[in-house]
């Protein structure tokens, strides 16, 4: 039993080898480009505090980064745009987008920190977390492609990508819960922007959010938030 | 107190059979005495007891929550001898009738915790504690901690229950490696909690009505 148990040991090892290898490969590269992209060395983070962030984070935001359905629906990080992110943990912090909860996460990020950070979660892919009813995606794609021509309301591709992986300050929106997006675009202006004196990017969303019916609000969520 | 038992019994039974779609396939005798059962240590109305063990309230608890557990101690994932006698006989429709049955109590909170940590217990519950990577309670289990699905309510929770739940959470909770369940959320949580930060919280949710 012991010998078959150790030669089991072995044969795994040497298979596992390439796997172990890539999975350290990958670690290795994403900690190389975290860490470069710190800029210098006092600011830089370190291994065990950025692990200890990310598990943090993950507790609400999934533990791959996916979302999570619990009093609140907490959106899906995952592939999201670094600079929105950067963007938005800013705002929290600044007070301009409000939520408490996020305020008192990101006050205390250092800048390198933050970069790390939504480096590291643009990085994962996982399957997006579904639910939405799915008789709504016909609708919700032509108004993604299409928009809403009578209401004034542009197609969401042309600043959020045809497949709605988003651009830079544009965030990504496939995969992301039907349920979050739908509160967020209720609720844009009360959340959002909410510094009078130091208006940001997120007024872009305001005549849209203001346009948009909320069965269609319904529909385009429940289309992007099956997207992969 | 039998008269208040047998009309909470009566009404609650009526509420559970009107909302339960099939109300044949669990006997109203066979409810009403699972009930009266599990009234015999978590309280008349489900509020919880101190005795030698701190007993849970049960009292309006999430439906989606109480029936996982009663899974989780059927198949050892959650280790308590007393509940897996309790939960291990139980078929499917009288576990779905029984966690329906305790969210339609609410009595008040049987309260004792220490009053001077209930300051600094809302503080960790609703702002979590950044710098050492302790998420905010109320992000999963909502701002007035009444939970919501498998995430469950703690308004109202045993003080004791709370402290002991919290420090033995991976000796009791997700005991088989290879079925891992939703217990793991907490894992991180209770992992960075100090002992003075879990009493804290504990004696802040107690007091929620």
């Amino acid at each position: 039993m012991a010998g078959r148990g150790r030669q089991h040991t072995q044969n795994s090892a040497r298979r596992g080898l390439p796997i172990v290898g890539l999975q350290l490969a990958s670690q290795a590269a994403i900690l190389t480009i975290a860490f470069t992209t710190a800029g210098r060395a006092e600011d830089a983070v370190s291994k065990h505090d950025l692990q200890a962030k990310m598990t943090y984070c993950k507790t609400c935001h999934g533990s791959s980064g996916q979302g999570l359905r619990a009093y609140y629906s907490i959106p899906r990080l995952a592939g999201q745009q670094p600079e929105y992110l950067t963007n938005q943990l800013r705002a929290f912090a600044e007070r301009r987008r409000t939520n408490n909860i996020m305020f008192n996460v990101a006050h205390v990020l250092t800048p390198a920190m933050q970069k790390a950070l939504v480096t590291d979660f643009h990085e994962l892919n996982p399957r997006p977390l579904g639910g939405a009813p799915k008789d709504l995606v016909e609708a919700g794609k032509k108004i993604y492609e299409e928009g809403i021509s009578g209401a004034d309301i542009p197609p969401c591709a042309s600043c959020h990508g045809p497949d709605a992986k988003g651009n830079e300050q544009f965030p990504r929106l496939a995969g992301q819960l039907h349920d979050y997006i739908f509160s967020k675009l209720k609720n844009w202006t009360k959340e959002r922007g909410q510094n009078p004196k130091e208006p940001d990017i997120s007024a872009m969303m305001e005549p849209i959010a203001h346009g948009l019916t909320e069965p269609q609000i319904k529909a385009v969520a429940a289309y992007v938030s099956y997207l992969e | 107190m039998k008269f208040i038992r047998a009309t909470s019994q009566f009404v609650i039974v009526t509420v559970v059979f009107s909302a339960t779609a099939r109300a044949d396939a669990v006997s109203k005798q066979n409810f009403a005495a699972k009930i009266g059962y599990c009234q015999d240590c978590h309280g008349v109305s489900g509020q919880g007891y101190r005795g030698f063990y701190p007993i849970p309230r049960l009292a309006g608890q999430q439906t989606e929550y109480l029936e996982n557990q009663l899974r989780a101690f059927v198949e050892h994932r959650r280790t308590n001898n007393v509940m897996f006698n309790v939960a291990h006989n139980l078929s499917p429709a009288m576990i779905r009738a029984l966690a329906t049955n305790f969210r339609h109590f609410n009595p008040r909170p049987l309260g004792g915790a220490p009053k001077n940590l209930v300051t600094a217990g809302k503080k960790i519950f609703e702002d979590g504690v950044p710098d050492a990577n302790i998420v905010a309670c109320a992000a999963c289990h909502g701002p007035d901690a009444v939970g919501k699905n498998e995430f469950p309510r703690l308004a109202g929770q045993i003080y004791p229950y709370v402290v002991k739940t919290l420090t033995n959470w991976t000796s009791e909770r997700g005991q088989i490696p290879g079925k891992p369940d939703t217990s793991a959320v907490m894992q991180p949580v209770v992992h960075s909690l100090t002992k003075s930060q879990i009493e804290a919280v504990a004696a802040y949710v107690s007091y929620l009505q």
